[in-house]
């Protein structure tokens, strides 16, 4: 077992090769059984690399010019490598950059998500809860909020990133679920924080049902206007939804918003905190109906909210809509069904256990669907950098040129613009263009042409422990496109002196980058 | 060369030396040979669903007027006032363009450019997932999306042949759009501001090359196209005297602020003037999903809508005669206004045809008015133009013969709203 072989490459961004060792004696599921209790999710290993990261921020000195808000745009020139300070602080830390009286420099606006960005990279790479990284992102790609979007969202994301998702990322989905719900990134993003009884906003409400819980394909529109005509409506177990219930659930959700100094009356207003708060004066308290479910007016605080939550997460439309993009990212983009019946069985069953996530992870894993699937599935490029990373020592630290990169192969760090998240298809990551910049992406890894980190294993390489530039070429060739690889005529065809000896690094960082481009290392 | 209506007629005007056959000569679909004068689409997507109703305004309608505050309207006076860009089939409605669309306001009165109002997928759909999904595809519903698994263009630009080492079909981004699917020949091109280099030499990019010929599977046919690709684009790409790519200088300031309209748009110019073959491209221009704060929000996005196209019109002067440019979105929003300063989901849109054989200066389609009784479930801008019914007009106009019936399918046009002559 190599850190580079399926099953690992496909359940991590990049083995470490005590992974690879403990498979090799243990087997799969003994392995596995270890990743999904996630205990080095926060190993002192991991923190302390994350405490002594020092991110870069740069920017010019303040003009000195009044803003909009009357504060003066009065700062130095900044340029230096800081720690990382908001992705452990209370969210008010972050949001008091917001404070509407003061004006910061956009880069001190981005700095929160800025970090959330870098200690995901980091993770990657150094974690070796690694199955539990891989579900921090597949959480983040499902419940997707823009980085970007507004500076709300983005002081907002360390707290989503670190409150909200980590501690349920192989937990309860409903318990996800109302973290997601009362989260100021997601009630900002999808405009929650701002709606009101009586003109309230349907963007949260219509997101839950069709992209977080039941699916698109419970979406049965053509019963608009009848809801008794919906199957099972009659028995309360609608087999869908409509959008009379998207805005009643909108109603069921006025009031859930972020502390942000709003006005409640003429005399108070809100503290500006960016904490999730209910507001009972907002909130739509009559009678409603959603998913066929009768709702009784007046409701205790927050109960209309949790209701629609209920119906929705423990929905077996919701059971089968997870387990198959679970299946999607891991298994194939167009999974047998079998699996995704089997994994939406274990994922019922287990619909109110605090491992719930988990459970579904390791029917997945070890199921013989999954066993098939070698080769199936491209590695996102954080996963391809991570894994280039691995193998040719580098530490991959976070630079804006990475970053750039990442983007450019359609991979940019929470800047997925809208609520679907990122695919994770063949289909999407292998098009010419951003396959070209996945090219790019390991060759200038290779040459540390972006400060990610030098490459030790082909310094080493240089540096005697390899006698030729032949034994080294082999070497990649092989271990990118896979042991079977005749590597003479790919040498031959990149003008290598097979002869001489391999002490060239940027040579051999050129022949590594190269053969990093090989199809089979875009695959898992 | 073979000859289609328009460029037919164009050369005649022009006074060219052509052999004339007595009429425009039709045929399948566009030439293909190099260095024909075929036509070029361009299809901008505003997805998030454009408020069509803040974009096009019928600024002086009452019920428009009781439903929405003054910012999530367009104005007829005043600092804000928008663009009067009166129509003749509607003259008592006071249209107004949003004031942060000058460019378009000048294409139309230059008419060079023609509204189709209350337009939209005939399926009443809300999700812009799956409305996207249904345009795609070039169905009416959902209901087509299980078995049409190809893209509406794929199906026209399928059934011509073509000569190798053309780029007939790119989108102008970093995936493929979806009205592409199945067409083999169908590229994602990013930016090509600094043209189309490879991290390695030629011997190295035969190398992989190699290894991807290879490979089984999406990743090898992925790559040997992305080689193919490359080496094409890269030939038609100037360079300096060193062998580099000289980027590209041309309206570069509007290209800029304008987003991924900008760049889509900038790389389909540079696309036109390589002469790659292109006929068919596809650009993405997000951010329309205003359920919040609209007023700031749809401004930023017309503005890039706006001086994108604009520029592009511009940077393409020597091929008016050639580029259609259609833009539309997925649907158009609720007409009541939210307490969010924002709209909500709606159904009826505005879809926006400018260039080569558009009757500008109209505002077209059958305007059902935004009285109570009009409005869809009492609350939307009804669909009174089926999307496909613009699309197919296009075609028909640039193929110059009858829509092949597989390109939508179960779909009859109506009666043309004559938008191309």
């Amino acid at each position: 077992m190599d850190v580079l072989d399926f099953p690992l490459s496909r359940l991590c961004y990049a083995a470490h090769s005590e992974d690879a060792l403990e498979v090799q004696r243990g087997g799969l599921p003994a392995w596995l059984g270890r990743q999904l209790e996630a205990k080095d999710a926060n190993s002192p290993d991991l923190q302390g690399r994350l405490h002594s990261f020092r991110l870069q921020i740069k920017y010019a000195a303040g003009d000195g010019q009044p803003a909009p808000n009357g504060a003066t745009k009065n700062w130095p020139a900044m340029d230096e490598a800081r720690s990382l300070r908001y992705f452990e602080a209370p969210i008010g830390t972050a949001w008091a950059l917001l404070d509407p009286k003061a004006i910061h420099p956009n880069e001190e606006y981005q700095r929160p998500w800025h970090e959330v960005a870098a200690a995901t990279v980091i993770r990657a790479v150094h974690s070796r809860a690694q199955l539990y990284e891989r579900m921090v992102a597949f959480w983040h790609d499902h419940f997707n909020v823009l980085a970007t979007d507004n500076r709300q969202v983005g002081c907002a994301l360390p707290a989503y990133d670190r409150d909200t998702i980590r501690p349920h990322a192989l937990g309860n989905f409903r318990e996800l679920l109302e973290a997601v719900a009362s989260s100021p990134a997601m009630l900002v993003y999808l405009s929650n924080a701002s709606s009101r009884a009586g003109g309230d906003n349907e963007n949260y409400g219509r997101e839950l049902m069709e992209l977080h819980t039941l699916g698109r394909g419970a979406y049965l529109n053509d019963h608009y206007g009848r809801w008794r005509d919906v199957p099972g409506a009659a028995e309360g177990k609608p087999a869908g939804y409509i959008d009379e219930d998207v805005y009643e659930a909108a109603r069921a959700f006025t009031g859930w918003t972020v502390e942000n100094g709003q006005r409640l009356d003429g005399a108070t207003e809100l503290p500006r905190t960016g904490k999730f708060v209910y507001v009972e004066g907002w909130h739509d308290g009559y009678q409603k109906r959603v998913l066929s479910t009768e709702f009784a007016p007046y409701a205790a605080p927050l109960a209309d909210g949790r209701k629609v939550l209920d119906l929705t997460a423990f929905h077996p439309a919701t059971a089968r809509f997870v387990c198959l993009k679970l299946c999607r990212t891991f298994v194939s983009d167009n999974p047998p069904q079998s699996l995704v019946e089997s994994a939406a069985k274990v994922w019922q069953e287990n619909a109110k256990k605090p491992n719930q996530i988990a459970a579904v992870m390791k029917h997945i894993a070890l199921s013989p669907e999954f066993a098939a699937s070698k080769g199936a599935k491209p590695k996102s490029p954080l996963a391809l950098a991570a894994s280039f990373a691995r193998v040719a020592g580098i530490d991959l630290t976070p630079t804006q040129p990475l970053y750039q990169s990442l983007a450019q192969c359609g991979q940019r760090l929470f800047g997925w613009p809208t609520p679907d998240g990122r695919p994770t298809s063949a289909e999407y990551y292998l098009t010419p263009e951003y396959l070209r910049e996945r090219w790019f992406l390991v060759a200038r890894l290779a040459a540390n042409a972006w400060n990610t980190g030098e490459p030790k294993t082909l310094t080493a390489q240089a540096n005697g422990g390899m006698p030729r530039l032949a034994d080294a070429g082999t070497y990649w060739v092989q271990r990118f496109a896979g042991p079977n690889a005749s590597p003479g005529p790919f040498l031959a065809a990149l003008g290598v002196d097979l002869g001489l000896p391999a002490k060239d690094p940027k040579r051999l960082a050129q022949i590594a980058g190269v053969c990093a481009a090989a199809p089979q290392f875009q695959m898992t | 060369m073979r000859l289609n209506r328009r460029n037919f007629l164009e050369g005649a005007l022009a006074g060219s030396a052509l052999v004339t056959l007595g009429g425009p000569l039709r045929q399948a679909a566009f030439a293909a040979e190099p260095g024909a004068q075929a036509p070029i689409l361009v299809f901008v997507h505003m997805r998030g669903a454009c408020d069509g109703l803040n974009l096009l305004c019928p600024s002086n309608d009452s019920s428009l007027i009781a439903a929405r505050p003054a910012e999530l309207r367009v104005a007829d006076s005043g600092d804000k006032a928008g663009h009067s860009v009166p129509s003749e089939a509607t003259p008592k409605i006071d249209w107004r363009l949003h004031s942060a669309a000058p460019e378009l306001a000048g294409l139309y009165k230059a008419k060079t450019l023609a509204f189709v109002h209350a337009a939209g997928i005939p399926e009443p759909n809300r999700s812009h997932f799956v409305a996207n999904d249904i345009m795609d595809r070039g169905a009416a519903g959902s209901g087509a999306l299980g078995h049409a698994g190809n893209g509406w263009l794929a199906r026209y630009l399928g059934q011509a042949k073509r000569a190798d080492g053309r780029l007939p079909a790119i989108s102008a981004s970093g995936s493929l759009a979806g009205e592409f699917a199945g067409f083999s020949s169908a590229f994602a091109v990013g930016d090509l501001a600094n043209g189309l280099p490879l991290p390695f030499d030629e011997k190295a990019a035969g190398a992989v090359e190699a290894l991807y010929r290879q490979a089984q599977g999406a990743a090898g046919t992925a790559g040997v196209r992305a080689l193919e690709a490359a080496k094409l684009i890269a030939a038609r790409l100037p360079r300096d005297a060193g062998g580099k790519f000289v980027p590209y200088a041309e309206q570069k300031e509007a290209y800029d602020k304008a987003g991924d309209i900008g760049r889509g748009l900038r790389t389909v110019a540079r696309l036109i003037k390589a002469d790659t073959g292109l006929e068919m491209a596809s650009v993405d221009c997000g951010g329309w999903d205003t359920h919040e704060g609209q007023p700031g929000r749809f401004q930023g996005n017309v503005q890039r809508l706006s001086s994108a196209l604009g520029a592009f019109w511009n940077d393409i002067s020597a091929y008016h005669g050639r580029v259609t440019v259609v833009a539309y979105s997925e649907f158009g929003r609720r007409l009541r206004a939210n307490k969010s300063a924002g709209t909500d989901h709606g159904r009826g849109g505005v879809m926006i045809a400018m260039g080569a054989g558009v009757k500008g200066g109209r505002i077209l389609g059958p305007w059902p008015g935004l009285e109570e009784a009009a409005l869809e479930e009492r609350v939307d801008l009804a669909v009174k133009t089926d999307y496909r019914q613009v699309l197919s007009e296009l075609l028909e106009y640039h193929s110059g013969q009858p829509l092949n019936a597989a390109v939508f399918p179960g779909y009859k046009a109506p009666a043309h709203l004559g938008i191309f002559a």
